[in-house]
Parts: C-alpha cells; sequence; structure tokens
C-alpha cells in the first residue's frame, strides 16, 4: 500500500489533476486500490479532492482557485 | 457595511401570497455583509439575464472530498462579500427529524462562521448552508462535528454517493411498509467512505420511500430507488368500504375508475380486488385507508437510472429488482448496490450516470453483471416522462 501510495504521487507531482481511474490505468494499478489509497492519502493531507464538473484527485496544497490558475 | 442597493426586480418576487425567498435575505442582510451583496448580485444577474457564480476550485475540509460546493463570484471587485460564497451540506438525520437544541447549535455556528443563510432542505436532502469563505471551512466543521450532543457530519457531493435520504417513514406515517428511517441511517453508516471520498464516474443517489406513494420523489431523483411495498393481497374490511358509500363516497369514480390496471369491481355492496394484476400503486388504499390496508408480506421494490438531464434527458427509475424482503441487515440489499457501483465504475464515463450506462451498453450486459434473471416485472420507466400532465379535462378531480 505504502508504494502504491508513493507511485500516486509521483504520477500527481506530474500534472495538475486526475480522476483516480485514470491514475490506475496509467499506472497499471487495481482502480479499488487506488480509491483505498487516495482516501488515506487525503486522510494524511497529501492529496486533496477537486471538483470540476467531476471529482479528480490532485496534490495537496496546489492552488485550483478559480481566476488564479489556468484549468486545461 | 454598504448602503442597501436598490432591487426592482428581486422586489417583484415579494408581490404574491406565497413565503418569499427575497423577503427573507432582506432580514438576514441586516446583519450579514454577505446576504447584502448577495442581494446585489442576483439583481444583476436578472438585469444581465445571467447568472454570475462560477464554480470549482479546491474547497472542501481536510480528508474529505465531498460535502462543500465551491462558489466564486465573477465579479468580486463590485460585490466583495460574496467573492467567495461556498455551500456547506451537512449531512441531514434520517427522515429530517431535529430537536430545537440541534438546530440552534447550527444556526449559532452559521452566524459565526457562513452568511446566517440556510436552506432546509436542498433537493439532495441535505442541511444546506449558503455562503461561506474558504478559510472558515474547516473551522467550521471542527466545531459542528464535534459538538457535544448532536454532532453533524458533512454530506456528499462531486463524483461520490450522495447523502442517502428517506421519507418520514414508520416514524410519522401510517403507510410505511419497511423502516426508512432505519435503512436510510444503515446505509449512510456503511458507505460512509463512497459518501466522503468521490471515486466515481459520477454521482450517485439513494432515495428511499416507504411506500409507493413515494414522497421523496425517488423514481426522479435517484439512481437507487427504494420503495416499500407488499406481494400478499390488499386487507379488505367489507363493513368499512359499505360505511365509505353510505356517506356518499363515489367509489366507482374515485376508486374503481382510477384504478390504473383495473383490477377493482364493486357489485354494489362486495368490493373485489384481483390483486395478482394490482401494480401496488397505493391510490385505492389512499382514498380509503379505513377500508383498504396493504398486505403483510412486505419489503421493497428497488428501480434503477432515475436522474435529472445531463447526458440524456431525464429519465425516471427502471425497476430491477420488484420486491426483495428488507430486514437489518440488509446484506442483500448492501451486495446488490456493490456489484452495480461496481460495472458502473468499470465501465462508465465521465458524467455518466447508472441510468446512462445501462442505455448504451444494454440491460442485458448490466444484469449479467450484478447476477440478476430478467423477470417480465423489470418494466422500463414504468412512467416514462417526469414532465407529463394530464389535460384538466380528461381526469376527474375530487
Ligand atoms: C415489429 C418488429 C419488431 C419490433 C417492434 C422489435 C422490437 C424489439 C425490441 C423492443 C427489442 C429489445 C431491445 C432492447 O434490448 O431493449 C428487440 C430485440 C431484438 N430483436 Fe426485435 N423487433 C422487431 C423485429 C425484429 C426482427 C424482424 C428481428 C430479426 C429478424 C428482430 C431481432 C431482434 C433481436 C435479435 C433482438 C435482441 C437484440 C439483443 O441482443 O439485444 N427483431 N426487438
Ligand atoms: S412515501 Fe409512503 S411511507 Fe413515506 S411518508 Fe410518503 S406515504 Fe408515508
Ligand atoms: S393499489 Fe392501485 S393497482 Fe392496486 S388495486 Fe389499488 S388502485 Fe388498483
Amino acid at each position: 500500500m505504502e508504494e502504491l501510495k508513493a507511485k500516486i504521487l509521483e504520477y500527481l507531482a506530474g500534472v495538475s489533476k486526475e480522476k483516480p481511474r485514470v491514475i490506475a490505468e496509467k499506472i497499471g494499478a487495481n482502480k479499488k486500490e487506488v480509491d483505498k489509497a487516495c482516501s488515506e492519502l487525503a486522510k494524511e493531507g497529501k492529496i486533496e479532492y477537486l471538483y470540476i464538473g467531476t471529482s479528480y484527485v490532485t496534490l495537496a496544497g496546489r492552488d485550483h482557485t478559480p481566476g488564479k490558475i489556468k484549468e486545461e | 457595511m454598504t448602503e442597501a442597493k436598490k432591487t426592482p426586480l428581486l422586489d417583484e418576487l415579494e408581490k404574491g401570497p406565497w413565503p418569499s425567498f427575497v423577503t427573507e435575505i432582506k432580514k438576514a442582510a441586516a446583519n450579514s455583509p454577505s446576504a447584502q451583496d448577495l442581494l446585489g448580485q442576483l439583481e444583476l444577474s436578472y438585469e444581465d439575464k445571467r447568472g454570475h457564480w462560477k464554480h470549482g476550485g479546491l474547497v472542501g475540509v481536510m480528508g474529505y472530498g465531498g460535502g462543500v460546493i465551491g462558489r466564486y463570484s465573477d465579479i468580486p471587485e463590485q460585490f466583495p462579500n460574496v467573492e467567495m460564497f461556498h455551500t456547506i451540506r451537512l449531512n441531514q438525520p434520517s427522515g429530517w427529524y431535529y430537536n430545537t437544541k440541534a438546530l440552534r447549535q447550527i444556526c449559532d455556528l452559521w452566524e459565526k462562521y457562513g452568511s446566517g443563510l440556510t436552506n432546509l432542505h436542498g433537493s439532495t436532502g441535505d442541511l444546506v448552508l449558503l455562503g461561506t469563505r474558504t478559510e472558515n471551512l474547516q473551522p467550521f466543521f471542527d466545531e459542528v462535528s464535534n459538538l457535544e450532543e448532536h454532532p453533524f457530519d458533512l454530506g456528499g457531493s462531486g463524483s461520490n454517493l450522495r447523502t442517502p435520504s428517506c421519507c418520514a417513514g414508520p416514524a410519522r406515517c401510517e403507510f410505511a411498509l419497511i423502516d426508512t428511517t432505519d435503512l436510510c441511517h444503515d446505509l449512510t453508516n456503511e458507505f460512509q467512505d463512497y459518501l466522503h471520498r468521490p471515486m466515481w464516474p459520477y454521482k450517485s443517489k439513494i432515495k428511499i420511500s416507504g411506500c409507493p406513494n413515494d414522497c421523496v420523489a425517488s423514481i426522479a431523483r435517484s439512481d437507487f430507488s427504494i420503495q416499500g411495498t407488499w406481494r400478499d393481497d390488499i386487507k379488505i374490511d367489507q363493513e368499512a368500504v359499505r360505511a365509505y358509500v353510505a356517506e356518499g363516497f363515489d367509489i366507482q369514480g374515485l376508486v374503481i375508475d382510477k384504478c390504473p390496471t383495473k383490477c377493482m369491481s364493486w357489485d354494489g355492496n362486495e368490493l373485489t380486488i384481483d390483486n395478482a394484476n394490482c401494480t401496488r400503486c397505493m391510490h385505492c388504499i389512499n382514498k380509503m385507508c379505513k377500508a383498504l390496508r396493504p398486505g403483510d408480506d412486505r419489503g421493497a421494490t428497488i428501480l434503477i437510472g432515475g436522474k435529472a438531464p445531463i447526458l440524456q434527458g431525464a429519465m425516471m427509475g427502471w425497476v430491477i429488482i420488484p420486491f426483495m424482503k428488507l430486514e437489518p441487515p440488509y446484506t442483500e440489499l448492501k451486495e446488490f448496490l456493490e456489484k452495480a457501483w461496481e460495472w458502473w465504475d468499470e465501465n462508465g464515463k465521465t458524467r455518466e450516470r447508472i441510468g446512462e450506462l445501462i442505455l448504451r451498453l444494454g440491460m442485458r450486459n448490466f444484469l449479467r453483471a450484478v447476477g440478476l434473471e430478467p423477470v417480465p416485472q423489470m418494466v422500463n420507466a414504468p412512467r416514462a416522462n417526469p414532465f407529463f400532465f394530464w389535460w384538466p379535462e380528461e381526469t376527474v378531480q375530487d
């Protein structure tokens, strides 16, 4: 689990935001495991959930306030 | 505080024999700068004929992915006090029962951290708190979730399970055929993680009605509509039926002719029901509740796929399980929900609800995935169109 969490953090470092399902595909992991890992990372304050029409996860502390940063 | 601005367009909404949200926001505006600016921005949007809210951004509380809906003004220079105006959803108790103390605690906290405006209850079911700034979210949540007597959790928002909600149920309604309040509470606890951490293609809703009267409109408003029903015969007290008729009750016009399956008959003395053809619509029981009662073999019908228009048009639920016994710990229901969610999560496109996915991939695929046998009662859209209205002259009014 710790290994998976590290992989997720590494993946998120390279993107602005992503859906857990895409992360699972990209890092070749099981979606349910990725969901669980994301829940833990959120509780640890390392990632945050972002809602723009649908939900994404993003590294904690990134500023997504509309107007402050351009969302792709 | 800014001078109260003129709001001629909003003032129109105060004219009429109904309560007006404008009147209420004006009252709140006396003490709340954000309520004041809310009126100003709303008036401007009526002039411009376009909204001035933008959503998005990252708002929420630590560890959660739902429960807060971010809202920002797109003209903050004009209305600085609603520059951020986030909505918080609180998970309501089953059936919306509160005591006054619980409500007072929330109101006090909301005056401290928010605009003081609330909306009981949003269409989702949650207790909705309107308007606060990002930096107030965490302190508010820390307090509300640690209240000594009646602590509250956040409800759902985002691509997750939305706060399950139910009708008043057996606590207040004679018609309840299942314990809606217990089931709602149980499912909320069971699926906490799905409620707080969005991981699905889009939202998923559960609404529970104790009987087919469907007071929470679950068939039109939820992906999983659970409605209490019975499968044995309607209980008839023939003496009581005769008493209705003796009092001048139009049994033919108001009951027999309005039975949707025409499975009832009245020979002037005896009421007969062909129960095999009754669809358990509740109409006759509602009309003659002293004479007719639902049967004793009770459970629920489960419908799937109700939703408002996003990808497809508005859809109403599709009967998927005609009858399921529903008693704690509700294992059969929970297993069904898990299987349905898993199939949807694996196959759904972003922003595709489960009903839309079933349309796209076919009921065959769904049934195989969740392991259900097709049966004739799996009626596609028992009522197809939520916007259908009968011609007044074609209906018999009471
Ligand atoms: C009056 C003519 C017809 C009507 C009204 C009709 C209607 C339907 C309907 C409503 C379905 C179910 C679709 C669903 O999955 O929801 C269906 C399926 C099907 N029909 Fe017909 N149909 C007609 C003629 C035919 C003919 C002439 C054939 C073959 C020569 C045919 C072959 C099939 C097949 C193979 C399916 C199953 C498709 C599947 O695997 O899902 N139908 N039809
Ligand atoms: S849905 Fe049925 S049980 Fe629930 S409040 Fe309405 S009439 Fe009562
Ligand atoms: S419940 Fe509805 S369908 Fe059944 S007998 Fe009464 S009116 Fe007819």
